[in-house]
């Protein structure tokens, strides 16, 4: 079992290492990056926390098994008394006043965090270029862009500048730039982690999610940010999900794969074939496995796209510069706000907003609002029909290999279209999870709501297979 | 005061357009066929009215309340400083 949490706390149990030592590295390493992943370093805080660990096991005292592991948190998350910008000129200088659910459950089981990590502004991107601290740089080939919007997060996994991060995932933000970067990014279900003090886009399919090198890590860190949480309604209580648990594959008989997304023009030649090799294996391991039917690529992206801007529309209108961020001044208070947002939000981050009070406004919001929530009523019912059939689901994670930096700007409905593969689970609120094999870009593997147990188990079975 | 509201207006951004890449989401959204689709649209996203939290008051710590202080554009003697509202 890979994992590098266990080895780096067997190394720190062992006196192997100092924690400081490592938390050292790590700040230098991530100094001195190029790819630009970094919006704010946690550098005091870090090295305090690791001091604290290295006096308890200097004293012989027990630590616990994410104690003193380093990790990155994407710039949209709380933690009080840090800058969290959003990537944003807006909240470049804004604190956080208290800090997100996900990330204190992670700093009472003694993670350490390091870094504030570069993504798109607000999440409004599928490249990490949508920001102001410079366009991220993929982690195997620096031309070509991080992905997003945790793009930051996944290029610092993929480098061993953080040992995991948490990004987060509201149309495929973790599980495209995890399948860019080669590593392992999970989508949990919607409402298995708190969304308190995560910086809301999306509000109905906002997810927190981990990014690591192995299964195991993704399992390990699941686990401590799931629960229950007054601080947002819609979380759920869930089971711990124990390494036994996924270790056995032998209850998956059946796996489907939606056969549009794979026949059709757009999705690159070696993807696909790669795409059905891998199906091909799953066949050859006595796994049974069928093609269904779904919804055209374009209706899912759009309906996403249509969801999400209304969504966002709202969930912004309160960043007007009055009681924080970047205010400008105008002649009266509706100039002010209307200075404020013009000249701090992105390019990107307009045209959401534009779009989603365009379909909330009367005379668009019947003929496009409220179809699109009734198609993605349709998706899930779709989604349940499909679970009663077969166990899991998998797919690639996006049609093409990442782009170029700077063509994604160029070409914004291009953008949204490539999200194609990501976007349908967020809409299903299903746990999918993005593993680095099988396709040049990963493979996605989601199973029905509440069952991210089951997508683990699988990803087990596929490291073995593929 | 026109009754139509503009995208700007309601965006409280200068000059706002729609764009052409989110009109064309759009116009998949309006030739979609949801015919099989229940219009009555049965959205299961809210909440469950019997499990809500408790309806206290919960004060802020004082580093909270000092940062959102802090986060102040503008402050005068411990107090947030915003444009005074004229009706129109």
């Amino acid at each position: 079992m890979s994992s590098q949490i266990h080895s780096i706390h067997q190394q720190l149990v062992n006196k192997d290492i100092t924690c400081t030592a490592l938390v050292q590295e790590k700040l230098d390493l991530l100094k001195q990056n190029t790819n630009n992943t970094v919006n704010a370093l946690l550098d005091t805080l870090a090295l305090d926390l690791a001091a604290k660990v290295d006096a308890k096991i200097a004293n012989g005292e027990t630590i616990g098994l994410l104690e003193g592991i380093p990790f990155g948190i994407k710039d949209v998350y709380m933690v009080q008394g840090t800058y969290t910008t959003a990537s944003s000129d807006l909240l470049k200088n804004y604190k956080s006043a208290y800090t997100a659910t996900a990330i204190q459950k992670l700093l009472d089981a003694g993670a350490i965090p390091l870094v504030k990590e570069n993504c798109d502004s607000f999440g409004h991107g599928s490249s990490s270029e949508n920001t102001i601290f410079g366009a991220v740089k993929n982690a195997i080939n620096p031309d070509l862009v991080g992905g997003g919007s945790s793009g930051g997060s996944a290029v610092n996994v993929a480098k061993d500048y953080t040992v995991f991060s948490i990004g987060g995932d509201t149309g495929g933000s973790v599980r495209q730039p995890a399948g860019y970067n080669n590593v392992y990014g999970l989508k949990p279900t919607y409402g298995r982690i708190s969304r308190y003090g995560l910086m809301a886009y999306a509000s109905s399919t906002d997810c927190v999610g981990p990014i690591a090198k192995s299964i195991e890590d993704i399992r390990i860190v699941l686990n401590v940010m799931s629960g229950k949480d007054a601080k947002d309604q819609t979380t759920y209580a869930s089971a711990e999900i124990t390494p036994d648990s996924i270790a056995n594959s032998n209850t998956i008989k059946t796996v489907g794969y939606f056969k549009n997304f794979i026949e059709n023009d757009s999705i690159d030649a070696t993807i696909k074939a790669d795409f059905l090799a891998t199906i091909e294996k799953i066949k050859a391991k006595g796994i049974a496995v069928k093609a269904l039917d779904f919804f055209e690529s374009e209706t899912l992206v759009s309906t996403y796209y249509t969801l999400a801007m209304a969504e966002t529309a709202s969930n912004l209108s309160r960043l007007d510069g009055t009681n924080y961020g970047n205010r400008i001044e105008g002649d009266n208070l509706k100039d002010t706000y209307a200075i404020t947002r013009s000249e701090n939000f992105s390019e990107e981050t307009k045209r959401r907003i534009v779009g989603g009070n365009q379909v909330l406004s009367q005379g668009f919001s019947d003929a496009i609002y409220l179809k699109g929530l009734a198609l993605r009523d349709a998706i899930a019912e779709n989604f349940e029909k499909d679970f009663s059939a077969v166990d899991i689901i998998i797919s690639p994670v996006t049609p093409n290999t990442p782009p170029k930096i700077g063509d994604s700007l160029k070409d914004p409905h291009a953008m949204y279209l490539s999200d194609a593969y990501t976007v349908g689970f967020s809409l299903g609120q299903l746990p999918t999870l993005t593993v680095p094999q099988g396709t040049a870009t990963g493979l996605q593997i989601t199973a029905a709501k509440n069952n991210d147990e089951l997508v683990l188990k699988f990803a087990n079975f596929l490291k073995d297979t593929i | 005061m026109s009754k139509i509201m503009t995208v700007d207006v309601l965006s409280s951004i200068k000059g706002a357009q729609p764009s052409e890449a989110v009109n064309k989401l759009f116009e998949v959204i309006k030739n979609a066929n949801t015919a099989n689709t229940n219009t009555s649209n049965n959205h299961n996203n809210a909440v469950s009215l019997n499990d809500l939290r408790d309806d206290v008051v919960i004060d802020s710590s004082a580093t909270e309340k000092q940062i959102i202080i802090e986060n102040f554009p503008k402050e005068k003697n411990g107090y947030l400083v915003v444009s005074k509202v004229i009706e129109e």
